[in-house]
């Protein structure tokens, strides 16, 4: 019986610390094996919904500014899968999807791990001390907790 | 230089079902895959909680159990050894190190990701909600924001209903 390729799911926002977790895991956990990728990879960003990112930004932002920023979204997004797809092709990672998902990445990433049924997911770390995590929120440590499948939180080194 | 160095993974391992199935299934998915050829260093940390420590939860005039505890946990501790060393043989993985070291469990993983220069730690979770989190700590909590490499939480799947 031919085994079916164990899929991983990445997390990709817009943050070095993604970049460096997708360039980490390529690194490590597909170069090393060659020609056969152990895991077919799939990178999911999660894309803002507008009003969540206007919320952060107060009583001063109205809704007319709400286009405007779909466009930003829109462009970051494809920024993302630009990057993305220069950095699999320069590490010869062929086997690769892309999937932007509307929503909070907490989310997102939760129900991507089902979707894709992965055995992996891949988070990087903003590395957040507890203050920032208890305003911020940390993506790495819900999915460390909810994701239904193992977690990996690869951190950008401090220098 | 050519020949590249391996990398190393260190893989913490208790006496419970949550850590043998992180084992079997990082030995499943980072090993096996990859036969005669693997990818990483195994080493495999049990770390033996110091007999004052198992005791001191356990309440005053607690010194006389002491070498009782002591002998216990040495048991346990070469039965997860012994575990750990057939689990790698059953899969084939011949050059893994167990290791069991004295302490906290959640010092001695980062100590050792540091001893060993480890690029990933693998830890079991033992899926505790927030209350017991609290009471309890979690390693694997504090692992993934302690240890200096990327860490990987493994997760025994629940029953799905």
């Amino acid at each position: 019986m031919a085994t079916e390729k164990q899929v991983m799911v990445i997390a990709m926002d817009d943050s070095p610390h993604s970049m460096y977790a997708l360039e980490w895991t390529l690194d490590h956990l597909f170069a090393p094996f060659g020609s056969v990728q152990p895991f077919h990879l799939v990178v999911v960003h999660a894309r803002p919904v507008p009003i969540s990112v206007l919320q952060l930004a107060g009583p001063a932002a109205t809704a007319e500014i709400i286009p405007m920023m779909e466009i930003d979204l829109k462009k970051a997004a494809l920024r993302i899968t630009e990057k993305v797809k220069d950095l699999c092709n320069k590490k010869s990672v062929k086997e690769v999807s892309m999937d932007v998902m509307e929503g909070d990445p907490r989310n997102v990433l939760c129900e991507a791990v089902e979707k894709h049924n992965a055995s992996v997911l891949v988070v990087g770390s903003h590395g957040y001390g507890p203050m920032k995590r208890a305003v911020l929120g940390s993506v790495s440590d819900y999915c460390a907790h909810h994701a239904h499948c193992s977690v990996m939180i690869v951190k950008k080194p401090k220098t | 230089m050519a020949t590249s160095e391996k990398q190393v993974m260190v893989v913490g391992i208790d006496d419970s079902e949550h850590s043998t199935y992180a084992l079997e299934w990082t030995l499943d998915h980072f090993f096996v895959p990859f036969a005669s050829n693997p990818p990483f260093k195994l080493f495999i940390v049990h770390a033996k909680p110091t007999a004052t420590s198992a005791v001191g939860l356990a309440g005053p005039g607690a010194a006389e159990v002491l070498p009782y505890v002591d002998a216990d946990l040495k048991k346990i501790a070469s039965r997860v050894v012994e575990k750990a060393k057939d689990l790698c043989i059953s899969k084939s993985v011949h050059d893994a190190v167990v290791e069991v070291v004295e302490g906290d469990a959640r010092n001695v993983l980062c100590e050792a990701v540091e001893k060993h220069h480890a690029s990933v730690l693998a830890v079991g979770s033992h899926g505790y909600g927030a209350i017991k989190r609290a009471v309890l700590g979690s390693v694997s909590d504090y692992c993934s924001h302690h240890a200096h490499c990327s860490v990987m939480i493994v997760k025994k799947p629940k029953i799905k209903h």
